[in-house]
């Protein structure tokens, strides 16, 4: 999420009164009229996406069912890399990860995530900001409260995205969500083909935030954009969203399968060595 | 021009005194916002840490695009720092059909919450309306059950 960017000449300005802000447009809303059209709104549109974290997902695959959390989670193997787009994808795959082991209620596989978050955040030189999060994951852990693990994963990914949105690197803060997504989409399909129905398979209608993660990677600078993983991924996303955009009387159990094989091929190259 | 220099000094540092609460605002609207969502919080709501966030001119509409699963229950909690505010908060659906079910106002906050009738992209749409400020600081947050 980016911050607010004031200039400090601004807020002067604003404070001491001596310019006016943007000129005041009042938002054509009458009472009573409920039809609103987008195209037509005299407003400002905020473009900031916030990514749903997996746990949003899971929580109405539990309400649909009793899905075996467990046999989704997965043993992460990460290699030694100083490749920092890698990284950051392995961050966002791994916090994700996270969200799977807390539905899973699985104490002893949330403590070793909780240090490859503290892993991955040495490497990419983030330790500091990130360590008061990955101490209360292992903290709350032993206490089995998963809330509160719940709670700081979610700050460990905000706080790692706004670190590298200050450090101008706001290409890594995306694939940090992309890898997350990534993750918990292939969870969520892995649940939705075990039991499937269309319900659970409405879950994978999320257009917006595929075309959101494409737009974003058509923005990022070459040596990002360019990255073998994020080409990629990019790609994989396109097929992505085909699925979707050819799931017009809903998604079928292969149609499923399908995005579900795209993710696990690309969550593969995120951990590939090279 | 030489007073100037001398006074240049406390000029700065009136200056960086008079920033400094103005860079604390936005974190205020977050916390205003956070403060809406503590009776939801009781009710078993979970709170999302990323929200959105910024300034804005009094009375201007502003729209924001969300992914919301059919299946929860949403709640979004709208503060700003600045006092007399009237707030507007709907929530709107692919077709432009206004699903907010539930939208209250406090000093400081107001809060919408949202059933999904289907997993998809939903329209935010919000205004702030101040008789006293041009220009208003918000933030908008989430919750889900």
């Amino acid at each position: 999420m980016k911050r607010f960017p004031l200039h400090l000449l601004t807020v002067l300005a604003m404070t001491s009164g001596l310019v006016s802000v943007h000129p005041v447009r009042a938002q054509a809303a009458t009472p009573g009229v409920q039809e609103f059209d987008p195209r037509a709104f005299p407003g400002q549109v905020v473009d900031d996406v916030v990514v749903p974290v997996p746990s949003e997902v899971f929580s109405v695959l539990d309400k649909l069912g009793e899905p075996n959390w467990q046999q989704e989670i997965r043993n992460v193997e990460l290699p030694k890399t100083v490749d920092r787009t890698k990284l950051a994808l392995q961050f966002g795959m791994i916090v994700a990860e996270g969200f799977v082991a807390v539905q899973a209620e699985d104490k002893e596989s949330v403590k070793e995530i909780g240090k490859d978050v503290i892993d991955l955040a040495t490497a990419l030189g983030l330790i500091k900001s990130v360590r008061p999060h990955a101490q209360a994951i292992l903290d709350a852990a032993d206490k089995k409260d998963w809330s509160s693990i719940r709670r700081e994963f979610d700050l460990t990914q905000k706080t790692v995205r706004d670190t590298m949105e200050q450090m101008k690197d706001a290409d890594l803060s995306q694939c940090v969500s992309m890898g997350g997504w990534l993750r918990g989409t292939s969870s969520v399909t892995s649940v939705v083909v075990k039991n499937f129905s269309a319900d659970s398979a409405e879950l994978l209608n999320q257009p917006m935030l595929v075309e959101h993660f494409i737009n974003s990677i058509d923005k990022m600078g070459t040596r990002v954009r360019e990255h073998a993983m994020v080409s990629d991924i990019a790609r994989g996303l396109k097929d992505i969203m085909a699925e979707m955009e050819g799931a017009v009387d809903g998604f079928t159990k292969d149609s499923v399968r399908d995005i579900g094989k795209v993710c696990d091929t690309l969550l593969k190259g995120i951990q590939a060595a090279k | 021009m030489r007073l100037f220099s001398s006074l240049r000094p406390v000029i700065y540092a009136l200056i960086a005194l008079l920033a400094m609460p103005a860079f604390a605002t936005v974190d205020d609207a977050h916390s205003f916002a956070m403060e809406g969502a503590m009776p939801f919080v009781e009710q078993g709501f979970i709170v999302r840490e990323e929200y959105w966030n910024g300034e804005v001119a009094s009375g201007q509409g502003l729209m924001i695009k969300h992914q919301m699963f059919k299946g929860n229950e949403y709640a979004f909690w709208l503060g700003t720092a600045n006092e007399g505010v009237a707030f507007d908060l709907k929530v709107y659906d692919e077709k432009g059909k206004e699903i907010t079910i539930a939208a209250k106002s406090d000093k400081m906050f107001a809060s919408a919450r949202v059933n999904p009738p289907r997993t998809a992209t939903y329209t935010i749409v919000f205004s702030l309306t101040s008789k006293k400020e041009k220009g208003l600081y918000w933030a908008l947050a989430y919750g889900y059950r």
